[in-house]
């Protein structure tokens, strides 16, 4: 198996012959299950078929009792239900209904409620195979066989405990219907695929040779099993409900090797790249044994929010899996009536080049969930991208006055899901700092206003410059006529700034010669024109973008500065966290020279703006200025797509001018979600000791705040 | 890497096909664009290597390298190029990209007198590096825009000769002059010269603090 390099649909090597009779006989043996528990009644019960072969009719052919989900590691806490593959048409779908325990909810107690809410939360209704990416197997010789399910979409099922065995059967029966083929990569993962037609069929398994299978390892609990539960199939409900239910928690420090361990294989099933992360990584366990590692900061979280509900519909479900809300699409919506068309095209320019993104990114994503009772991880759960934060919800930050009650939670939210376009304008002034979160309704409009005001005397001193005064004022001159000949060519093939005597390239300019002016000693900077540019088109107003601008300069100008001390400063702390997070690419660097980190530079300068297609910039920048990890998120987030290409450069055998040339070409082919994913990981698994590569001060960490020249001048005549 | 040799001197030690071994002539060489923001530097570099032109070329953040093998006489050539970004603001990082480089093409636009001010800024930050063997070449850009030029052709040719440089007006726009101005600089280049001459007696590093441990072009 090993040794074989393509992917192997030989149906010989996955299941042995006894296996082939199982599944032969998965139909009846269903039958089998079904007649002889007489505790269950099921509309299904006795009746193989429905409806009369038609479209709309469908036949039950696997089912497995006694199958559970278990939330946390408490066996009292474990859901038990009934799995089932159900054919439809061509189609197939897996079902796994959690059954009622008899007499729930009526005792009215919350520990019932919110055991009902875990049913909901983890009911899978009906999820297609053409939604399923792979299943993972676990059988091991002692203790319950389970399996993990990823789909298509990124998520993945928590795994599903087979109580009485049947995790063959179940495999046996899914190939009867789909092509399934064993990862080359791990003999325990299997690649779905529901594919028909026969050519299209072998395309998309030498597309699935290219993904990485879940490699987690999940250590079963022991088997604790409740007799005499008496159960009954749960009368399907909306989920809904219990989509709200997610809880951040807080866990406690704890001693860490094991633990960064458990993380870092969670979080390194979503990537080729992560793989290596981990394999990496845990040879440094050791090093980074000791450090905390900080569960707080950490996106865990509990559970998913509504999730699985989202990736699984009702039957008759719709084909293929439901794509996650993207920026994309909205801000695509907002250009409507700008061009649409355009929007268009470039959404599915980026599908494409997301499709031949080298690493496979889509394999899932996984959290720890927290194991409420012992406060030990319990078990991984796929995460989608939390849908991006909208106006209803981004109310409920707010107090009656409108001040920010719980800004972390508020910086978090933003760095998981990102903000809604058309909540940009708003939150963007926060995440910048221009509002300040423990602000006022009242005192944010009074702010605008005064600001609109101060943005008018700004903009008029260099206004009201006259011919005849320019003339004699070459400085001036000069520091227009550079940003001139940039606005007029940053993005100009964003709908929002193309074409001849487009407005908003006159506003970008308006805002950069009068931020030359605010800020004349630091004066007007390549780059700084890419920097404003998303900011004029999230805000639509000239004062507001300019304000926002000058907060978000506060903490970039050091990269402009001449003495290039900002970049410097960055540079090296880059250096730093490769050698920390992968060390053999360190050395690589230092053997050919490249410590200087150059090929960087641009990464660095404008913030990864032209690395990625427009609406990707606008999410990235919201993620970075959420600080939530860290201030420095895209220094780790350098290192992630470093790593992503390691083998490249070390196998190309790179040096500073062709990986200069590498990494400048990698623009537009970078995946951010995957890429976030993966700085996530980094960040997290780095911790403290990432944290001490970074020196005080770096940009763009704010500088130290300024003392009151009030408290300056009261404290210097205390010394007099 | 990025350096000056010519088929005797050994080959590169990268994986990618190196013609040398095939070509009865071959030198590769590293040459920098330099000159003020806007001049046309990267359209220069991208007309002579991928022959395209775009109205809205972005700014230059930090630096590019391209590369473009082409036969020149007998020879094959590989031009490994360096385009650096314009603005003053990022002068300290030149010195990385233009300190080992065989060849330097100093470019300005011929609507813009003060990208001229600034190349001949370019042409004598680089006569003070003492190196006699780099090759020198003045490019006036922008030929297609002659209703707007403020540098005449002669003031060009004339600067150009007083120092030793190599002048033509181009058109990165048009591809008036690009090959040209490439090919002629291959010519330039010393037929028979030491592998270590070129380029390698620059000794300067304190020119820039985040001057890197090794030189990055044609060490
Ligand atoms: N008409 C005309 N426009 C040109 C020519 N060469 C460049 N341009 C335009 O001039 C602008 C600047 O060109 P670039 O090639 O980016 O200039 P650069 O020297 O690389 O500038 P920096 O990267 O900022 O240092 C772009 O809008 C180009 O389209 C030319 O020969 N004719
Ligand atoms: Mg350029």
């Amino acid at each position: 198996m090993g040794g074989q390099s393509g992917p192997t649909m030989d149906s010989g090597d996955f299941i042995d012959e006894s296996d082939y009779k199982s599944s032969a006989q998965a139909v009846k043996s269903s039958k089998t299950i079904q007649g002889g528990s007489s505790s269950l009644s099921g509309s299904e019960s006795g009746k193989m078929m429905v409806g009369n072969g038609g479209p709309d009719s469908y036949e039950v052919v696997f089912v497995k009792d006694n199958v559970s989900v278990h939330p946390t590691q408490n066996a009292s806490e474990r859901i038990s239900g009934r799995l089932r593959l159900i054919k439809q048409g061509a189609s197939l779908f897996m079902t796994w209904i959690p059954y009622t325990v008899k007499g729930g909810g009526r005792q009215g107690s919350s520990i019932m409620k919110s055991a009902e809410k875990d049913r909901n939360l983890y009911t899978i209704r009906a999820v297609s195979l053409a939604e399923m990416r792979s299943i993972r197997r676990h059988t091991p010789p002692f203790g319950l066989q389970y399996i993990i399910i990823v789909l298509t979409s990124g998520l993945a099922f928590p795994p599903l405990y087979f109580h009485t065995g049947g995790v063959r059967e179940f495999l046996s029966t899914l190939r009867n219907h789909a092509l399934l083929v064993r990862s080359n990569d791990d003999s325990n993962v299997y690649l779905v695929n529901d594919v028909q037609d026969p050519l299209q069929r072998s395309l998309t398994s030498l597309e699935l040779t290219e993904v990485t299978p879940v490699a987690v390892v999940v250590e079963p609990p022991p088997i604790v099993t409740k007799k005499d539960e008496t159960v009954q199939p749960v009368e399907e409900s909306p989920a809904s409900t219990s989509m709200q239910t997610s809880v951040y928690r807080q866990g406690p420090r704890r001693e860490a090797s094991r633990e960064i361990i458990n993380v870092l294989e969670k979080f390194s099933m979503v990537t080729k790249f992560a793989r290596d992360t981990t394999a990496h990584l845990f040879g440094e366990s050791r090093l980074l044994g000791n450090s905390e590692m900080d569960f707080d900061r950490g996106p865990m979280r509990l559970r998913n929010e509504g999730s699985v509900s989202k990736s699984t519909g009702e039957l008759p479900p719709v084909d293929g899996a439901q794509e996650p809300v993207k920026d994309g699409k909205e801000a695509a919506a907002k250009d409507e009536g700008k061009d649409t068309k355009k929007a268009q095209d470039e959404e599915s320019e980026k599908q494409k080049r997301i499709a031949n993104e080298e690493a496979s990114t889509n394999v899932g994503s996984f959290e720890l969930v927290d194991g409420t009772k012992n406060d030990t991880p319990a078990l991984v759960w796929g995460r989608a991208r939390p849908p991006p934060l909208g106006h209803e919800e981004w109310v409920t930050f707010l107090d009656r006055e409108g001040r920010v009650v719980d800004s972390k939670a508020l910086k978090k939210r933003v760095f998981h899901g990102g903000v809604e376009p058309n909540l940009r304008p708003e939150l963007w002034k926060f995440l910048l700092g221009h509002y300040k979160f423990d602000s006022t309704y009242a005192e944010r409009n009074a702010l605008v206003s005064s600001k609109r005001e101060e943005y008018k005397v700004l903009q008029a001193q260099w206004k009201t410059v006259s011919e005849d005064q320019a003339k004699r004022f070459a400085k001036f001159r000069e520091r227009k006529h550079r940003v001139e000949k940039d606005v007029i060519r940053t993005d100009r093939t964003i709908p929002f700034y193309e074409g001849d005597d487009n407005r908003n390239v006159e506003l970008l300019r308006d805002i950069l010669v009068t931020y030359s002016f605010y800020n004349f000693d630091l004066g007007y900077c390549q780059g700084m024109s890419d920097l404003l540019s998303p900011i004029l088109y999230v805000m639509e107003d000239e004062s507001e973008a300019f304000w926002c601008f000058a907060a978000l300069m506060e903490r970039m100008a050091p990269n402009f500065h001449r003495d290039q001390n900002g970049m410097q400063a960055q540079l090296s702390a880059l250096s730093k966290l490769v050698q920390l997070l992968d060390t053999p690419l360190h050395d690589y660097f230092k053997q050919n020279e490249c410590l200087n980190y150059f090929f960087c530079f641009r990464w660095i300068l404008i913030c990864f703006k032209r690395e990625f297609d427009y609406n990707d910039v606008l999410r990235l920048w919201e993620v970075l200025w959420s600080h939530y990890l860290s201030e420095h998120f895209h220094l780790y987030m350098c290192v992630a797509i470093l790593k992503r290409h390691r083998r490249k450069i070390m196998d190309e055998q790179m040096e500073f001018d062709t990986l200069l040339k590498f990494i400048n070409e990698l623009s537009g082919h970078i995946e951010l979600e995957s890429t976030l994913r993966d700085t996530e990981a980094l960040c997290l698994f780095a911790g403290e000791k990432g944290a001490a590569c970074i020196p005080p001060g770096t940009p763009p960490s704010l500088p130290v705040v300024e003392v009151d020249p009030f408290a300056v001048s009261l404290e210097s005549s205390q010394n007099l | 890497m990025c350096r000056l040799r010519d088929h005797a001197q050994g080959f590169r030690r990268r994986p990618f096909p190196d013609l040398s071994f095939f070509i009865s002539s071959f030198r590769s060489f590293c040459q920098v664009l330099l000159g003020d923001m806007g001049a046309g530097k990267s359209s220069l570099a991208l007309r002579f290597v991928k022959g395209q032109f775009f109205d809205y070329q972005e700014s230059t953040i930090g630096a590019a390298f391209l590369t473009q093998t082409l036969a020149v006489n007998e020879t094959t050539v590989k031009f490994e190029i360096w385009d650096t970004a314009g603005q003053e603001r990022y002068h300290s990082l030149a010195p990385m990209y233009y300190r080992g480089a065989a060849a330097a093409i100093i470019v300005y636009d011929i609507t813009n007198a003060d990208s001229f001010g600034r190349a001949k800024k370019w042409v004598q930050e680089l006569q003070r590096q003492g190196n006699p063997n780099l090759v020198m070449a003045l490019a006036g850009n922008k030929a297609d825009l002659a209703s707007k030029k403020k540098i005449e052709a002669e003031e060009g040719q004339a600067y150009a000769e007083e120092n030793g440089l190599f002048f033509m007006e181009t058109s990165a726009k048009t591809a008036q002059n690009v090959n040209e101005l490439f090919y002629e600089i291959a010519r330039k280049l010393p037929k028979a010269q030491p592998a270590q001459a070129a380029g390698m007696t620059l000794t300067d590093r304190s020119a820039s603090r985040l001057t890197p441990a090794k030189t990055t072009c044609c060490t």
